[in-house]
């Protein structure tokens, strides 16, 4: 097959959005029918919602703006790669902002109503029975935004034209949820509300064959790896009378390792180490070169951000 | 030769990961690690240091 085959097509007016099932090996299209037009998104495990796509770890991942060759994470310790974005035509995403909410109308704006993100997400999800307590953090598609000297996120017009697209290919059964950006009075959507167009095909192997290979590993669990497995049915907290802390590799256990250094060594050692955060404790600076290093060495992403490649 | 002796300071999961560097090859052993580790990590400064001052 050479070209992609259309399974549904959708326009999501301003002020809605639409759940879709979006199967493993399908592509959504989320197009713009005028330009200048916001989508935020939601995307859950089709087969179970507790599985959600996470911004967090995403954005720790990917960078600020994830583009054309990223994925959309889960939220730990689940941390698979739900979607992967197979095309973007514009390369200008979000994942710095919340979503839009009625607060942030009402407090800023003065609204008693107005049309918001979140609520929009919430009625949209509400056809699959979630709750406006199951809206997650937006991935916000074509929003451009970025981070100010002071290290404030803004956000500011954008360029795109009627036509363009992101393409995004489940890897996973999932519910896609996009909805048009409520935001009529801020520049995220340079100040108009538009529809979308949402087009649902099946990938081709082509596209199967763009997907970068991403880990499978031990670490990422799923409910049958829980101590509680069972999904927590009512809203008041109450204490498990018999639980027992049982916290992974605990206790820590601090242990020495001398380690002798020649004069050679450790005058390259007072030339690096790190004086001005551990003062004259040069067990911890040493022990900061030491894990520094191996950072370097061998750390195949950034800091705190999983490989995806598989090691 | 004088050496100067100092105690690291390293929890179990530390000592895992020199552990399964040391199995890789990457050095015999703890302090031969930790030893490699400082020449490389100084050498490393040492080159940023030459390339910055060009």
């Amino acid at each position: 097959m050479t070209s992609r085959q259309v399974i549904s097509e959708f326009v999501i007016e301003p002020g809605t959005g639409k759940a879709i099932e979006l199967l493993q090996g399908q592509i959504l299209r989320v197009e713009q029918v005028e330009g200048g037009q916001c989508a935020d998104f939601n995307c859950f495990n089709l087969h179970d919602y507790k599985e959600f796509m996470h911004c967090g770890r995403t954005r720790t991942v990917h960078g600020f703006h994830p583009t054309k060759g990223d994925f959309m994470w889960s939220a730990p310790p689940r941390e698979r790669a739900m979607l992967y974005i197979l095309e973007d035509s514009v390369g200008r995403n979000d994942v710095l902002f919340p979503r839009c909410s009625a607060y942030v109308y009402e407090a800023s704006y003065g609204f008693a109503v107005h049309t918001n993100c979140h609520d929009i997400q919430a009625e949209a999800q509400r056809e699959y029975g979630l709750t406006p307590d199951d809206v997650h953090d937006s991935f916000n598609l074509f929003m451009c935004t970025g981070v100010d000297a002071d290290g404030h996120a803004f956000m500011t017009r954008q360029t795109t034209k009627g036509g363009d697209y992101v393409d995004l290919l489940a890897l996973m059964d999932v519910l896609a949820v996009p909805n048009v950006c409520g935001a009529d009075v801020m520049k995220t959507s340079n100040f108009a509300l538009k529809p979308l167009k949402l087009t649902v095909s099946a990938a081709t192997e082509a596209d199967l064959a763009k997907v970068p290979k991403v880990p499978k590993l031990a670490s990422q669990r799923t409910p049958k790896d829980f101590k509680n497995r069972a999904i927590k049915s009512d809203r008041p907290l109450r204490r498990d009378p018999a639980y027992k802390p049982d916290f992974p590799n605990t206790p820590i256990v601090v242990t020495e390792l001398p380690i002798p250094l020649t004069p050679d060594e450790l005058a390259m050692f007072q030339a690096v180490k790190h004086s001005d955060i551990y003062g004259d404790d040069d067990a911890a600076a040493l022990r900061d070169l030491l894990f520094s290093w191996w950072e370097e060495r061998f750390l195949q992403a950034h800091a705190g951000a999983p490989a995806i490649e598989n090691r | 030769m004088t050496e100067t002796v100092i105690k690291l300071r390293l929890n179990q999961q530390q000592l895992e990961l020199m552990d399964r560097t040391i199995a890789q090859g990457v050095a015999p052993d703890r302090v031969s690690l930790v030893r490699l580790a400082l020449r490389e990590y100084a050498a490393a400064r040492r080159a940023e240091t030459a390339e910055a001052s060009r």
